[in-house]
């Protein structure tokens, strides 16, 4: 049995169908990158998963348990988590709120007393230390994309997604990012990123699926998946294969 | 000492010292005017910190103040004022009506996700319209006559009708006052900010979204309703235009936002401040104005101390306690006003166009040891804060 099970997932914005028909499995451990072109339904995917949308139809299963019309904050204490790509921190709190904050909700119920205690260590994890207590506007992209992701895991999930963490990164920002995934996965979390970036997807996933106009087009290891003549069309065009 | 402890404390002192008060005003030969004051007063600060509760604490704006408020004032005027229940049976009952008719609402605008932000406030305002048409049409509740409450009996230990009228309220006060403080120093209240900060991701953080505004409305309409029960006493005649009109849930507005929304102390702030002001510019004659002054001033607050009044005093409350002891002082000691209140009106009015004046000016050439602009985070709203 796999950690999560998409099966025949549909999704439509009025006429739009963003969703048809995806289905793909997670196992648990693994890093499973999803890419694909803009607009080929990974951000829709992900916020099916977390219950940001409710799907049209299809079913999604979670450690055996259907999940497919459950509320996002029950996703939550079943042990799914996310990070958005335009951060949305909690504003009125500082970051070391917005993880205690998150910490007493989650996976399991934590009090008020003691939560701000234990936001530090996802504040150590994440380099955050430092502006644990100052104004959410005064913190920079780069930090509040590691906010993001300190807060997800302080729910303490045993799946994360990860929708395009590394975006409007720097180089050296990227690299930094990509070794606290990987930490991430070494605590035993299993992650599903969404990037755009092909060449760290293909670094840190262990299998590649390929989204395109709302459907799985590749399934795979990462370098067979990327060789794929039906990938390479879905990005480049008709042309790109005979060229 | 725990800052929990500490406010817990305090509560208890205010309670005593307020219980004790009326007596102040027979020993010094007041009038009895300031007794049916200092209630009045009370029933705007439940009033206001209830809708707090619900709107500061969760961001969902709500009209629907006047609804439940509406709903304890008839429901014990109906069964006290026409069937002859006892009044303090009928006061609990306004209350738990009052909260199953919002839990009703909550289960029908909560469930659906496109009633927020204007949509919700307009809903929640057409819940007291509703309110007061069937009402009007329905003999059993008023049929449009009115009811009088003047032959309801008050329970012998209450005492006479002002001081029976200063306990309840002063007991509901303090009730409201107190659970909206322990609300957010809690995990629901935190829960309730991350929902006002941002919902869908508070619910995908494990936040109980649906839950928490449920008990956000059904602690709101609990203790309006419970108030509007107590309050139907001193209506006297109970209409419906008096009940069901737009002054209670703009005035809470008015309070809470001047006070400092979202914050326990904000709307007890603020209620004393504009029921004050009000009060004086009615004796004064400016019934008329009344509205247009303290709009104005909202106005102007809201623009200048957006945190609202009592964070400010928080922050520099060195230059509070002096400017408010040293006005209050003078304007006491030279007898300027024939009243007592006129005095603290005035002394309020001081005050908070001291704390409008940036810290900055106050300390110029030298090093402040008054607090200069409002802490960050939840430290600005919690006592509980770490640092």
């Amino acid at each position: 049995m796999s950690l999560l099970e998409v099966r025949n997932v549909y999704k439509r914005f009025g006429g739009i169908i963003a969703l048809d028909g995806v289905s793909l499995d997670i196992e648990e451990g693994e890093i499973l990158g999803l890419v694909g072109p803009n607009g080929s339904g990974k951000s829709t995917l992900i916020n099916v998963l977390s219950a940001f949308y409710q799907p049209d139809g299809g079913r999604v299963t979670f450690a055996g348990e259907d999940a497919t019309d459950l509320p996002a904050h029950r996703l939550a204490a079943l042990g799914i988590a996310r990070t958005y790509q335009i951060p949305r921190p909690f504003d009125t709190m500082t970051p070391r709120e917005n993880i205690a904050v998150s910490y007493m909700f989650g996976r399991s119920r934590h009090s008020l007393a003691g939560a701000r205690e234990a936001a530090q260590q996802w504040l150590e994890f994440t380099g955050l230390a430092k502006v644990a207590d100052i104004p959410i506007s005064e913190l920079t992209l780069h930090q509040l994309k590691f906010l993001e992701l300190a807060r997800a895991l302080a729910t303490q999930p045993s799946l994360l997604l990860l929708d395009e963490v590394l975006a409007g990164l720097n180089p050296s920002e990227i690299n930094e990012s990509i070794e606290m995934i990987r930490r991430v996965h070494d605590q035993g979390i299993t992650l599903l990123i969404v990037e755009h970036v092909i060449r760290v997807v293909m670094s840190l996933s262990d299998r590649l699926v390929v989204l395109d106009q709302g459907a799985v087009i590749a399934d795979g290891p990462p370098e067979e998946v990327m060789s794929d003549p039906v990938v390479v069309t879905a990005y480049l065009g008709d042309g790109a294969r005979g060229a | 000492m725990s800052s929990r402890l500490r406010v817990v404390l305090g509560f208890a002192v205010a309670a005593v010292v307020l219980f004790f008060l009326p007596t102040l005003q027979e020993s010094l030969d007041l009038p009895r005017f300031y007794v049916i004051f200092l209630f009045t007063v009370f029933f705007w600060i439940s009033q206001a910190s209830s809708w707090n509760v619900l709107t500061g604490y969760s961001g969902y704006f709500s009209f629907g103040q006047g609804a439940w408020y509406g709903i304890g004032v008839y429901a014990v005027a109906v069964l006290s004022g026409k069937h002859g229940w006892s009044f303090i049976a009928a006061v609990p009952i306004g209350g738990l009506i009052a909260l199953g008719a919002g839990l009703l609402v909550g289960l029908v605008v909560f469930r659906l996700r496109r009633l927020t932000g204007e949509i919700f406030a307009l809903t929640t305002l057409a819940i007291a319209f509703v309110l007061a048409a069937v009402a009007r049409i329905t003999t059993a509740i008023d049929g449009g006559t009115g009811i009088f409450m003047t032959g309801t009996p008050i329970p012998e230990f209450l005492g006479d009708f002002t001081t029976a009228m200063y306990r309840m309220t002063l007991t509901i006060m303090l009730l409201t006052v107190l659970a909206a403080y322990l609300i957010q120093d809690s995990r629901l209240g935190w829960g309730l900010f991350a929902i006002r900060d941002d919902e869908p991701v508070a619910g995908g953080l494990g936040v109980p979204v649906f839950r928490s505004k449920m008990i956000a409305l059904g602690v709101n309409a609990f203790f309006a309703g419970l108030m509007g029960g107590v309050w139907s006493l001193q209506l006297g005649f109970v209409t419906i235009d008096d009940v069901f009109n737009i002054r209670v849930p703009l005035f809470v507005i008015l309070m809470t936002v001047l006070g400092g929304i979202g914050h326990w102390m904000g709307p007890v702030v603020g209620a004393v401040i504009i029921y004050t002001l009000s009060d004086r510019l009615n004796s004064a004659g400016l019934t008329d104005v009344n509205q247009v002054i303290i709009g104005a001033l909202l106005v102007v607050l809201a623009l200048a101390v957006k945190e609202g009044v009592y964070l400010r005093m928080r922050a520099r409350w060195v230059t509070t306690i002096v400017t408010f002891a040293v006005v209050m002082g003078a304007l006491t000691v030279f007898d300027v006003n024939e009243s007592l209140i006129s005095d603290f009106a005035m002394t309020m009015v001081v005050v908070v166009v001291v704390l409008l004046v940036p810290a900055r000016v106050w300390r110029f050439g030298r090093n402040g040891d008054d607090g200069d602009g409002p802490p960050v985070g939840m430290d600005a709203m919690t006592e509980a804060g770490g640092s």
